[in-house]
């Protein structure tokens, strides 16, 4: 044991006495002031936002001609089924076109609240599915931009899938045929790394389950 | 006790003498009061590595390089020695302390020395090492291994974890590994390498999406989230098999999983009574107790290694943060006060530090704060640097990084220092987890 102690010593003495600071380089620079706004700041300011507007008249848009799509089926319906007047046929293409016609819809940075647009859209949605399919399951899929942790994005995501469910549930559409999912940032609907990409990415979807 | 060893060292038999040394220094170097020589203003000590020299089978002078290599490399990451792999200075009969000449080694400004011996042949490998004190002409430790050629890495790493123990008191971490995820074939996928990347091993080939490993306290497997079956489960598997079962299939979320340090609870992330709340289950997934009862999102729990806290992420006040709270859901205090994204918590082996990735401008960046919030640091301040996991002796953290030099897994000493790319695949890697010994 002594002569043990004594090559420890040894060792010891060794590193104490010979001078140099050679673990000095440890990094430990001054933490960088994080503005705490850092985060907001990359928020599109919604008023004025060239981007939202150009999604918000895409989406107008989208809906004039849903909406002329729909009536123009509507019409159709109405004459297949007087011609027919077989249902279950009619039933099924309305199911297959009105699974292309479920608009998505889309979230401000790091928010599941719905924006007014998001309530249009999800009214437009609600409306194809009470008329044309009442008693359909549909899948509500929530989506993240590629920022923020991927772990706190599938919650994220989550919520987001959940704020359209309870609209639509608000709306009439019963609670058991909706389901939720989150994918997080795992599905980009858009690969890109700036503010256009992101806000098509951050977005809820709408799945009819078979 | 190493007394006698070193009296009739010279007259007993070799492999008596390994056993000697193999039992005894865990009594020699527990002792209290031993100082680590990491303390600033400690010259590091010099170590030399020289190649082991064949005995009998034909030399393979490529493996015997690779050895030493392998010594200096990992002792050279550990910060607390400075070595050179270095050939023989003065020739070697055999591998005893009266044959050893330390006059040049001390000459050349080396502290400490390892010689070995191997035999390689069929497939089989027989090595040896000795750790040489050069200063005070002492044999400090010998190790033999008797193992397949392929584990020629592994036992390499088997000695430099030896040598850390003889230097610092405590073993090294050299021969464990690190799970991750790799986009390597298109999916996100879940594989585990040697801590220094070699041997990289698919664990999972199901085409969907696979996140967030993490292993059993004993290193024998892994939990991890899968989308295999459309939703987000939680899945344990077994790292020496193809056993997988599911571990949480409740409705919604079933994510960010954590094993606690005696391995009989698993702490995750469930939605399944309304938003991500935390909850222990047993470690068959059964019994689900929950913690947080919050209307914000609560995940990304992190144990304590007394097993008594959790630390975890939570966005209560608006943006993520990360906080702290007793197993039972108790006490419940806020731990990072600056930065306005703070996520990925990880607590320290030692249970005096969390490291924690914080957003900011440029992306996420490393940190480590002490638990009762001082000391709050920065460690990488290149790219985008996520999901830090700590080593079992608490010397390192690994985390994935996207920077300039190359993206993929990293490893670092905990102070920032030594920022070294493990990882050598092709994809994009995530979501590290650092095995236990």
């Amino acid at each position: 044991m002594k002569k043990s102690k004594k090559l420890l010593t040894g060792i010891i003495m060794v590193s104490l006495f010979a001078g140099g600071c050679a673990n000095k380089e440890t990094v430990k620079k001054e933490e960088p002031v994080v503005p705490t706004v850092a985060v907001e700041k990359v928020e599109p300011a919604k008023p004025v936002d060239p981007i939202e507007q150009a999604e918000q008249a895409k989406q107008a848009e989208q809906a004039k001609l849903a909406e002329q799509a729909k009536q123009a089926e509507q019409t159709k319906q109405a004459e297949q089924a007087k011609v027919a007047q077989n249902e279950t046929a009619s039933q099924a293409s309305i199911t297959a076109a009105a699974e292309n016609k479920f608009e998505t819809v889309y979230f401000d940075f790091d928010k599941s609240e719905l924006r007014q647009d998001a309530r249009d859209v999800l009214s437009k949605n609600a409306e194809i599915i009470l008329k044309s399919m009442p008693g359909a399951k549909i899948k509500i899929e929530g989506h993240c931009d590629e920022r923020g942790s991927a772990e706190y994005n599938l919650a994220l995501g989550e919520n987001r899938a959940k704020s359209a469910l309870k609209y639509f549930t608000t709306l009439g559409i019963k609670a058991e045929n909706l389901s939720v999912i989150s994918y997080g940032k795992e599905k980009p609907a858009v690969i890109g790394s700036d503010e256009a990409a992101w806000a098509k990415n951050r977005r809820a979807e709408f799945v009819i389950v078979k | 006790m190493e007394n006698q060893d070193n009296t009739y060292g010279y007259t007993i038999k070799l492999l008596l003498l390994v056993l000697l040394v193999v039992v005894l220094p865990s009594v020699l170097y527990a002792q209290a009061g031993y100082i680590e020589i990491t303390a600033p203003g400690n010259r590091l000590l010099k170590l030399a590595v020289v190649p082991p020299r064949s005995l009998g089978a034909p030399a393979n002078a490529e493996s015997a390089k690779l050895v030493s290599d392998i010594i200096t490399s990992d002792m050279n990451m550990s910060g607390v020695i400075i070595a050179e792999s270095r050939s023989q200075l003065s020739p070697v009969s055999e591998l005893l302390l009266a044959n050893v000449d330390f006059a040049p080694w001390q000459s050349a400004g080396f502290d400490l020395l390892v010689l070995g011996e191997y035999i390689l042949k069929d497939g089989q490998l027989i090595i040896e090492f000795r750790l040489f004190d050069v200063i005070n002409r002492k044999l400090i430790s010998a190790k033999r291994y008797l193992a397949s050629a392929k584990d020629l890495r592994r036992f390499s790493h088997t000695f430099a974890d030896e040598i850390l123990r003889v230097i610092t008191g405590e073993k090294g971490v050299f021969t464990t590994r690190i799970a991750y995820v790799s986009t390597l074939t298109g999916n996100k996928e879940i594989y585990v390498m040697d801590w220094d990347g070699y041997n990289p091993l698919p664990l999972t080939k199901n085409g969907s999406i696979n996140l967030n490993p993490d292993f059993s306290p004993d290193g024998s497997e892994i939990i991890f989230t899968s989308y295999k079956h459309g939703n987000p489960d939680l899945y344990r598997r077994s790292l020496s098999n193809t056993a997988e079962v599911v571990l949480s299939s409740r409705k919604g979320l079933n994510i960010t999983g954590s094993w606690s340090p005696d391995g009989n609870k698993i702490a995750l992330a469930l939605s399944k009574d309304g938003d991500a709340e935390i909850y222990t289950l047993d470690r068959d997934g059964s019994h689900p107790v929950r913690l947080t009862i919050n209307p914000a999102l609560d995940l990304y729990p992190a144990w304590s290694p007394n097993g008594n806290q959790i630390a975890f992420v939570s966005d209560r006040l608006g943006k993520p943060q990360i906080f702290i709270m007793n197993t039972d859901g108790s006490d419940v205090r806020r731990l990072t006060t600056s930065g306005s994204y703070n996520v990925n918590p990880r607590w320290s082996p030692k249970g005096d530090k969390i490291a924690y990735s914080r957003m900011t401008d440029g992306g996420f960046n490393i940190f480590t704060v002490a638990v009762d919030g001082s000391s709050d640091t920065q460690l990488t301040f290149d790219g985008n640097n996520e999901n830090p996991s700590w080593s079992a002796d608490g010397r390192f953290i690994c985390f994935s990084s996207k920077r300039s030099s190359g993206s993929g897994v990293y490893v670092m000493r905990t102070d920032g220092s030594g920022q070294t790319k493990v990882s050598q695949g092709k994809g994009t890697y995530y979501q590290p987890a650092w095995s236990s010994r």
